[in-house]
């Protein structure tokens, strides 16, 4: 019966979501109260499933009572419920942002739309079934149409006509991979599908790599990789910086995918290719920090370059890189979270229109702003005392040994000082150099700063990120063994290997 | 003597390109189109998968000992709902966009400059 | 323990400074020098056990999974750079507390200053490489702020950017040459590292590692050619220049290279890299330094020669070099940090730092000119200064060591040039200031400071003194255990003394000396040629590379990033393409053996009228209305082969789809532009159908290869045994929807209900802004048919929604055994509902709608939620299925399955999705003619105005 939490997290955004619609749709006060506590709840139930699933074998749940692989099932292991964890943290954190700065009142259902999108992204992250995955990421993709929509304006219109359409294609080729997978193994249960297609005979197997690197293609277009990154900086850039913080979570549900199903299924035959397209795309990201003219674009090509060093990380394909993988993965999902708040901060307060990195007169609030900008950008170029630097230190440590590693190395290395120059132009532009127009008259609000204190809390949590880095890197190191220990995971959801497809 | 099977993979074939080429175009409603199109491929695609059968419709009954394939089926089912409320969305949005731009073309550009910078070269 | 107290005291410091910033400047010093007080009797305390050779160290985990460990230890190299760190910095405070102009902001000044000096201590009491790296980039980040703290003048931002970016460069090479350093190791302790110097000079990856350590070294000391920055860091405060520009942080990279002497230091390549590093730079350096104008400039750039001068010592690679090296060391410190306070005091009183500008101080200000002298002369190395001292050393090993294998004179006289540019600015400076003839240009005459300005440099004057006349009792037994501790063996003989016989050494100073005086008699001859050398300024080269550099990076994002939609598809599509081939093309390919159908002609018709259909929408794309029209064809085409492949639920769904979907084009086209210019040229018509060609081929091969080989026990064959028994349905399809892959539907429901929310967002706005203009000028011109909602249509509609709701309930009832279900059912009701609309217009029909859609997709969704958790309570998981067979008279036998009650949902949500969307379409033009009086402001706008009027934003609609 407490196995029921498992499902939890997907049944509370519903729940929610729903709830926002039933109850008085046009009290924004009463849906944005609903959506925080349901993060909060949210988190607590992460919580729960961590502190289960920490140190046990994986754990399924056979939803309608039908056995695997014959119905749907549900998987928690340690992996599922990290990004559980991460999940929620960044929804309350964006959550509160919202109601604090008033972003939901901007446009209708927004409330709906966000508890739909955690509810896609929760799916995503425990389903054991691949077509169900598939339904999750078309939630979690129509939800974030509505919320990058959010607000709209012509440029962010446009903008999400080719965000749409592109995750439409995107959608078509998920279809025909589950196709070919489904037809040659007759199965759409992961850990079925890792026994079948381990006996696969030697005819079928081309089938099966197509399915196999189509599914790797549209994984790497949620996680922005070379070539298919092209819909990102834009997208994220044109939507609204609070909403952008939370799409930092999804490109992650694309490396979380490629990680489950290549640990699972189908091994590291895709590393050929992911590897050099992620080198590239960082070099890409970090250089489009670099010619930024204004902070969405800093931001968004900062998130790609980020990801980029995650895949480049995963790319690797054993236990120490996935160890060093998923500690950054944390890192660097609040850390691109905590910059987008900030820029939405920094819209919000400064006197001028806009997110130009230009001078601005003296306003009030302009002190903070700079202080939290400076501690943020730490975090982000990956300085100490915060989370990236350790981070980094892990990828660096892990790819020593792999044949590409000079290659890595410099990569890793030069973007991170293409970051830092970055930023540090940006910063000392907006922050110290202060334009001769007289300042902003007194009559101007000043801002409220509360509003601040969604950004101070995850700026600490990467400090805290830093302090814990024993425990932290401690599971994560757990987890990969787990995942490449995929026997446990099989035997979970099967039960005894040799029953996987006795009807 | 033509089997059903090339047909259907033909057919497959013929509309995924078809889709591609419109999904292609510079604008919007034929893009839609091709999305359209694409999704049409799709499900016949996903269907075809189960392997096709004549008059062996999945209804339970007692005797019979041929079905086809059910499991295709539903899936092409919640394929086709979900790809219809996609549309559904991108023709409004479409729709909205020109309202809110005055320009129906996929990268926003205004109908003035001329054809073929309004498209990025690959 | 005390070890962990005496790193963390100078944070714990500058946390402490913000409480006190109320406070008064003296308090806010005494605060700020408490660490430093506390840190040197820590020092002292344990100074006997660590010169006796004792190494205190303390280890505590942080990061086993890296070999990041908390590892602090004190030998006399790193007890002597502490000692440096806190007994400069004190004074430094001292100093700063009557140096800093009142219009400053003093705490913050301080708690950076703390901020650096908890950096520094830990960079020199690190046990652990990583650890050190931390620290390392810790000092970079707070010498970043603390050039900038005069953040509104641009030679601030530019001097702190640069620094930055050069030492947090070099700062990211050492990253990785210390994590290589670790990996042969094996282990990233300091001890164990600098136990294992011969296993890592051994490895292949030592010169990779060197080369990227000393690139973290040579860029934090400033070394050529990375020595420009430092010269620019003197933007910032003179304290600030005194204590991290020429006392502490420039001597991190000096004091890396000594802490890392046993491990690298002896090979070839370690004697090229180093001693030849450090030789240039010290010429170089002092060339320019005796060249330039501003007193702190000066300074900067003998600091860097000074630094020059240690660096080739240690490149030396011979333990007695290193002694020497670590000598100068602490004499450097001492008369550099003397003079830059000097400076400041100069600067403080005469308001300017111009050597030319100035000039016979010594008559104004006696105290400033004796300390400047006894400084300056110990800098040139006149006896009897420490100076001195260290540069006879210096000599002396200079003219025994082999320079890259060759013994000869090559080095000794580059280092005399180097020694006696190095007086001759020395010289410059003293005489410049305080002698030669007085410039009546003064504003105000200038004077003696008081004793807190001039106090703490007398304090290390008196040191340089002291140390010249004793060296043996002063530092012998400091310099001797500190060499030792840095070469990880025993010292050679220590014995500094000011007279030492006529040594080659004594020769080579006196040529300096004479060299340096001539040069400074020449001065002015001299700096016109060095001016008609026209060198190039270093600064200037950098902002161009880095201008270069974001020029760059600007045309390749705008080049790859040119917001195109076409090139993103294009791309996506031969992705996809070249990766299915990819991995067909792996592995041998086994074509299928299936036994195939036979074709009836009446298929083949049809396959041609789908062909005909397709090509037909490619040609005619342009007119609108027509392509609606062949693309429906196509779907009518396609739900005939669901029929006749026995899939009879997937047609009935295609085609009521179909229906809702062509509607809805129809209302959108409506709107949009009928028949718009083409755009894309031939070339790109050619290029995407080749693409589609291509991609099609592709997928039709995959389909056919997958269609002839014979299936793989799949799955489904448990559905087919179970639908009845287990989940009470003859229709499989349905029972696998609503039971086996009922979570499926519940997704398929929540992304519809969500499309609809979204379409409802997007279209709200519509009447409003831009749009809403487009509309109301968009209306007029409008064909309307003379009757607005005609007669037999509304009749008609109207006698037809009962029963097409009927028939909707009957496909409903037979859903779970027969063809239907939920969704057909909901999606008829719905066009039916959608006829009203279309016929009786929008007003008579939302008069009479019962309930709100927004409320049905709720209660859809929730319906099929609540289903789904009905079985928990019976201690079944989620969407267990119940089913039942009841009798009722008249009715007879029926069943009642709690899968209908989720079909319910299903049912619900659609009907609500549909009409909600398609209703909102349908009058989006006609709400626009009422909502004119809206306001037309753009709806994302700064929150700052939604605070100013917060009622407006209450309800957006």
């Amino acid at each position: 019966m407490s196995s029921t939490l498992i499902a939890a997290p997907i049944l509370l955004p519903v729940l929610a979501g729903t709830a926002t619609l039933l109850f008085r749709r046009r009290r924004r006060a009463i849906g944005a109260g609903i959506s925080m506590m349901s993060c909060a709840g949210l988190l607590a139930i992460a919580a729960l499933l961590l502190a289960r699933t920490n140190g046990a074998a994986p754990e399924a749940y056979a939803l309608g009572d039908w056995p695997a692989p014959f119905g749907i099932v549900l998987v928690l292991d340690q992996l599922a419920a990290l990004m559980l964890v991460l999940t929620a943290l960044l929804g309350l954190a964006v959550s509160v942002h919202t109601a604090l700065t008033g972003l939901d009142r901007k446009g209708w259902h927004f409330h709906a739309l966000f508890q739909f999108q955690l509810l896609g992204v929760n799916g995503a992250f425990l389903t054991g079934d691949l077509f169900n995955l598939f339904v999750f990421f078309e939630v979690l993709l129509i939800a974030s149409y509505g919320l990058m929509l959010h607000g709209q304006g012509a440029k962010r219109l446009t903008a999400g006509v080719q965000y749409v359409i592109i995750n439409l294609v995107g959608s078509s080729v998920f279809l025909v991979a589950l196709g070919l997978l489904y037809g040659v193994t007759g199965t759409l249960n992961m850990a079925d599908m890792a026994v079948r297609a381990a006996t696969l005979p030697d005819g079928d197997r081309g089938l099966l790599n197509a399915g196999a690197f189509l599914l790797m293609l549209v994984f790497g277009l949620k996680a922005a990789l070379l070539p298919v990154h092209l819909w990102l900086p834009r997208t994220y850039a044109c939507t609204a910086p609070a909403m952008a913080a939370m799409f930092a979570i999804m490109t992650k549900v694309g490396a979380y995918a490629i990680i489950r199903t290549a640990t699972l299924i189908f091994g590291d035959a895709a590393g050929a290719f992911l590897l050099p397209a992620a080198l590239a795309t960082m070099v890409l990201g970090y250089a489009g920090m670099l010619a930024a003219r204004q902070l969405r674009d800093m931001a968004a090509f900062g998130l790609l370059g980020s990801t980029a060093t995650l895949l480049a990380a995963i790319a690797l394909f054993d236990e120490t890189a996935m160890t060093a993988a998923l500690y950054y993965l944390l890192h660097t999902t609040l850390a691109a979270g905590v910059l987008f708040l900030l820029v939405d901060l920094v819209v919000g307060w400064r006197a001028v229109e806009g997110a130009d990195i230009v001078p601005t007169p003296a306003y009030k609030g302009k002190i903070a702003l700079g202080v939290m900008f400076f501690i943020t950008a730490i975090g982000f170029a990956g300085l100490p005392p915060l989370s990236g630097f350790i981070g980094k230190l892990l990828i660096l440590a892990a790819a020593q040994s792999a044949p590409l590693a000079p290659w890595i190395w410099a990569v890793v290395l030069v973007t991170s000082l293409m970051g830092i120059v970055a930023l540090a132009r940006a910063g000392s532009t907006l922050f110290w150099k202060s334009d001769t127009s007289p300042p902003i008259p007194a009559s101007r609000a000043a801002p409220d700063y509360a509003e601040a204190a969604p950004v101070i809390a995850l700026l600490a949590l990467l400090a805290l990120l830093a302090a814990a880095a024993g425990p932290i890197t401690a599971y994560t190191q757990a987890t990969a063994a787990q995942l490449f220990e995929r026997q446990a995971y099989i035997t979970a959801v099967l039960g005894t290997p040799d029953r996987s497809t006795a009807p | 003597m033509i089997s059903m099977e090339f047909l259907i993979a033909s057919a497959i074939g013929v509309l995924t390109a078809g889709g591609i080429y419109l999904a292609l175009r510079a604008r919007t409603f034929p893009v839609v189109l091709g999305l359209a199109m694409l999704s049409y491929a799709i499900n016949l695609f996903l269907f075809a998968i189960g392997r096709l059968a004549v008059g062996q419709p999945p209804i339970y009954a007692k005797g019979l000992t041929d079905y086809t394939d059910p499991l295709p089926q539903a899936l092409v089912l919640t394929a086709i709902v979900i790809s219809f409320g996609m549309t559904a969305l991108i023709v409004v949005l479409a729709l909205r966009t020109f309202l809110e731009t005055g320009t129906d073309q996929v990268d926003g550009k205004p109908d003035e400059s001329p054809a073929e910078d309004q498209e990025g070269q690959p | 323990m005390y070890l962990v107290w005496l790193t963390l005291l100078p944070f714990i410091g500058a946390m402490l400074m913000p409480l006190v910033r109320a406070q008064g400047r003296s308090l806010q010093t005494l605060v700020a020098a408490g660490p430093a007080v506390i840190g040197l009797v820590m020092l002292g305390t344990i100074a006997p056990k660590v010169m006796a050779g004792e190494v205190p160290a303390l280890r505590a985990a942080w990061v086993p999974a890296l070999g990041l460990d908390v590892s602090l230890r004190v030998d006399a190299l790193g007890w002597l750079f502490a000692a440096l760190i806190l007994g400069i910095g004190l004074l430094i405070i001292a100093y700063t507390r009557f140096y800093l102009s009142p219009k400053d902001d003093f705490a913050r000044f301080l708690a950076l200053l703390l901020l650096f000096q908890g950096a520094m201590l830990g960079i020199a009491l690190s046990g652990n490489v990583l650890l050190l790296l931390i620290f390392w980039e810790l000092t970079s980040l707070s010498s970043f702020l603390l050039i900038g703290f005069k953040n509104d003048k641009a030679e601030g931002r530019q001097g702190a950017r640069m620094a930055l970016a050069v030492t947090g460069g070099g700062g990211l090479a050492l990253i990785g040459g210390l994590v290589l350093l670790g990996q042969i190791a094996g282990s990233y302790e300091l001890a164990d590292i600098l136990a294992r110097g011969a296993m890592i000079q051994a490895s292949p990856l030592y010169p990779a590692a060197l080369v990227l350590i000393l690139l973290g070294c040579f860029t934090k000391s400033a070394q050529f050619p990375f020595h420009f920055w430092l010269p620019h860091a003197m933007a910032a405060p003179t304290p600030v220049s005194a204590y991290l520009h020429s006392a502490t942080m420039v001597k991190a990279g000096v004091f890396l290279l000594a802490r890392l002497w046993p491990a690298l230091a002896g090979s070839e390549l370690w004697f090229a890299l180093v001693a030849t590093t450090g030789l240039v730079t010290m010429v170089v350096a002092a060339a320019i330094a005796l060249h330039r104008h501003d007193l702190k400039a000066i300074l900067a750039y003998s600091t860097v020669s000074h630094l020059g001068l240690l660096t080739m010592l240690l490149g030396f690679g011979t333990p007695a070099a290193a002694q020497v090296a670590i000598f100068h060391l602490i004499n450097h410190a001492l008369f550099k940090a003397a003079l830059f306070m000097n400076a400041g005091i100069v600067d403080h009183e005469t308001g300017t730092r111009d050597i030319r500008l100035l000039g016979g101080l010594a008559g104004l200000m006696p105290i400033t000119a004796t300390l400047g002298t006894v400084a300056a002369a110990s800098m040139a190395g006149l006896p009897p200064f420490g100076g001195f001292l260290s540069k006879e050393l210096m000599l002396e090993e200079v003219w025994h060591t082999p320079f890259l294998g060759a013994q000869g004179l090559l080095l000794p006289a580059a280092v005399v040039i180097g020694a006696s540019l190095s007086v001759a600015y020395s010289l410059r400076y003293l005489y410049g200031l305080y002698f030669g003839t007085r410039p009546d240009s003064f504003s105000q005459a200038p004077h003696d400071p008081g004793i807190g300005l001039w106090l703490p440099p007398a304090l290390l004057v008196a040191g340089t003194v002291l140390v010249g006349l004793f060296p043996q009792t002063l530092t012998k037994g400091l310099v001797s255990a500190a060499a030792a501790a840095t070469t990880g063996g025993t010292a050679p003989l220590f014995k500094p003394m000011l007279w030492h016989g006529l040594t080659p050494a004594l020769a080579m100073s006196v040529i300096a000396v004479a060299f340096g005086t001539m040069a400074l008699w020449q001065h002015r001859p001299l700096q016109k040629l060095w001016d008609s050398l026209a060198l190039p300024d270093a600064k200037m080269l950098f902002e161009r590379g880095l201008a270069g550099t974001i020029a760059i990076a600007r045309a390749l994002t705008d080049a790859v990033h040119n917001g195109a939609l076409q090139r993103q598809l294009a791309l996506l599509f031969a992705a996809a393409i070249a990766l299915g081939a990819w991995g067909m093309a792996a592995v041998p390919f086994a074509a299928g053996t299936r036994p195939t159908l036979p074709a009836p002609p009446l298929a083949i018709i049809a396959w041609l009228m789908l062909l005909a259909g397709v090509i037909a929408v490619c040609m005619v794309q342009a007119q609108r209305f027509l392509s609606l029209i062949y693309i429906s064809i196509i779907g009518v085409v396609v739900s005939l082969a669901f029929v006749y492949l026995s899939a009879p639920d997937l047609a009935l769904t295609q085609i009521s789809v179909e229906v809702v979907t062509v509607l809805l084009l129809l209302l959108a086209l409506n709107l949009l532009p009928k028949q718009p210019p083409a755009l894309s040229g031939t070339g790109r018509r050619l290029r995407d159908a080749a693409i589609g060609v291509v991609g099609g081929g592709a997928i039709g091969f995959a389909a056919y290869a997958v269609m002839t080989r014979a299936p793989l026990d799949p799955i489904s064959a448990y559905h087919l045994a179970n639908s009845k028994s287990g989940g009470g349905g003859t229709n499989v399809v349905n029972v696998t929807l609503v039971d086996f892959r009922a979570f499926d539907t519940f997704g398929e429901i929540i992304v519809l209900g969500i499309a609809a929310l979204a379409i409802f967002a997007l279209l709200q706005p519509a009447s409003r802004g831009p749009s809403g203009q487009r509309l109301r000028a968009w209306l007029p011109d409008m064909p309307r048919s003379p009757e607005y909602h005609p007669m037999m249509f509304a009749v008609a509609a109207r006698l037809l929604l009962p029963l097409a709701s009927m028939i909707g309930i009957y496909i409903f009832l037979r859903g779970h055994n027969l063809p239907g279900g939920g969704f057909i059912a909901g999606l008829v009701f719905s066009i039916a509902m959608l006829m009203q609309y279309m016929a009786s217009g929008y007003e008579w029909s939302t008069q009479r709608r019962r309930i709100d859609e927004h409320l049905m997709i709720g209660l859809g969704v929730l319906i099929a939620a609540v289903t789904g958790l009905g079985s928990l309570p019976f201690g079944a998981p989620l969407f267990t299925s119940w089913f039942d067979y009841f009798t009722l008279p008249l009715v007879g036998e029926f069943e009642l399955t709690s899968a209908m009650a989720f079909d319910i949902g299903v049912a619900l949500t659609v009907v609500g999705a549909v009409m909600l969307a398609l209703k909102e379409l349908s009058h989006v033009a006609q709400r626009a003619e009422k909502d004119e009086a809206h306001d037309d402001a753009p709806m994302d706008i700064d929150p700052a105005k939604l605070r100013a009027a917060p009622a407006a934003a209450e309800d957006v609609p």
